[in-house]
């Protein structure tokens, strides 16, 4: 044991240690600062990609394969209340359609090209989970090549879920919003109450023991009420006005009795994401 | 004497780097239900078989452990430089440990939790010193680091003799 801290190894260490916390330093401030990382980070990330992407196939099979046989094994209950929701949504689509045809035509007659609630989407298949406890990151398998950039907001097949935050050629990260470790989630939001009043806000946080967003801050006087539906406002830049973020769970006071908090149950599940669409505006 | 197991190692190592991304995917539901987060560390588990079943240490496992480190930082986290250095140190003490160990299922068990445990330190003190996480030493404790070492326990469990053997048959 003498040896182990004998002076060529203890110089050495603390070299590696240097290098290590500057390899650190220079990609966190990267990472928060570029839009894309440099070529070179790029490059490896496409390399590893492809290679996930043998790999992730069979699991993927096998999740996709298991989860169609719990589908099959409660087809039949399911079927029965569908049918019943069907026959609804055959009436609301057709009403859908009728109203954007509308909006296209009265937006054509007042020369307004581009709203805030226009956007394409891309979908890509998720690839990989980082393995970690402090990232709640995924990989998925369309990058800048398809046409996505930093900061586009990724959702699911029923909601937001989170926001691109690293880019490459072939593939991209996302950081859920269920992440508190960055200003990931500050998403502008918009709650609609029934008699159609509006409130708008940002969300600023996640509860990790109830798996709600909250919504803090909130001084206006429009009465909130649970249930009501919860979608991205639109305001500032980047994330499209409209897409579905999930439900007020409750509304209470904060910890000083001035502004109310807003709690909202995500429409996502954060834990079973197979498939995203990142919306781009 | 250069045995199949050259090839076999490193191919094996960055598929169970793979792997490790697309099972926290597929189970993430169990693996980070609140408040617990359990990280899989399938490249840990085989690395520590191949320190202690290759025989003569003709392998250059602290290498490849570098490397398959700088790709999980790179390819995973975006942040570089932390299990760069993690995993060659975990190889580096593994191998001080060898020559005080007879090799059976329960050292080989005690060695990986000691892995596991400098490994996810480490990355928790590296992340806490560049503001990364927020957390304190408890929650790190008790909530990622004994489920961590609890799920790959079992992992462990379940994968040591056909991991064992597919060593002892190529080397």
């Amino acid at each position: 044991m003498q040896k182990f801290f004998s002076n060529r190894k203890l110089v050495i260490v603390i070299i590696l240690l240097i290098i290590s916390f500057g390899l650190m330093s220079v990609s966190v401030a990267v990472r928060n600062k570029k839009s894309t990382p440099p070529l070179i980070q790029q490059f490896g990330n496409d390399v590893a990609g492809a290679v996930d992407r043998v790999i992730a196939w069979p699991v993927n099979g096998l999740q996709s394969a298991s989860n169609s046989v719990s589908d099959l094994l409660n087809t039949y209950q399911e079927n029965q209340k569908l049918k019943k929701q069907v026959d609804q949504l055959a009436q609301a689509k057709v009403n859908a359609q009728t109203t954007a045809a509308e909006n296209k035509q009265l937006r054509k007659e007042l020369k307004l090209n581009s709203s805030l609630s226009s956007y394409t989407t891309v979908s890509a298949s998720v690839i990989a989970r980082t393995p970690s406890s402090w990232m709640n990151q995924l990989v998925i398998s369309k990058g800048a090549t398809s046409g996505i950039k930093k900061n586009m907001s990724v959702m699911s097949e029923t909601g937001l879920i989170g926001r691109v935050v690293e880019v490459n050629q072939t593939n991209s990260k996302v950081e859920l919003i269920s992440s508190t470790s960055s200003n990931a989630d500050k998403f502008a939001i918009q709650i609609t109450n029934s008699s159609g009043k509006t409130v708008n806000g940002i969300v600023s946080g996640y509860d990790k023991s109830t798996g709600y967003l909250e919504m803090g801050s909130v001084t206006s006087s429009v009465k909130i009420k649970k249930g009501d539906k919860v979608v991205t406002s639109g305001l500032g830049g980047v994330t499209p006005k409209g897409l579905y973020i999930g439900t007020v769970a409750s509304v209470k006071q904060d910890d000083y009795g001035l502004a109310s908090e807003v709690e909202i149950k995500p429409a996502a599940d954060l834990s079973d994401l197979t498939v995203v669409t990142v919306a781009e505006k | 004497m250069k045995s199949r197991l050259c090839y076999i190692f490193p191919i094996g190592l960055f598929i169970a780097l793979f792997l490790d991304g697309s099972l926290s995917n597929v189970f993430a539901g169990n693996l980070f239900k609140y408040p617990y987060s359990s990280v899989l560390h399938l490249d840990l588990l085989w690395i520590v078989f191949a320190v202690f079943l290759d025989d003569d240490d003709a392998l250059p496992v602290g290498i490849w452990a570098a490397f398959v480190g700088l790709v999980y930082d790179w390819y995973f986290t975006g942040i570089f430089g932390v299990y760069l250095i993690a995993l060659p140190l975990v190889v580096y003490l593994s191998r001080l440990m060898k020559p005080w160990l007879d090799l059976n299922f329960l050292t080989l068990l005690m060695v990986y939790i000691i892995d596991i445990t400098i490994t996810e330190a480490f990355a928790y003190v590296w992340y806490v010193i560049g503001k990364v996480v927020t957390n304190n030493l408890a929650d790190f404790a008790v909530y990622t680091l004994g489920p961590t070492i609890a799920v790959n326990l079992a992992i462990f469990v379940i994968l040591y003799y056909p991991v064992r053997q597919l060593y002892l048959r190529v080397n």
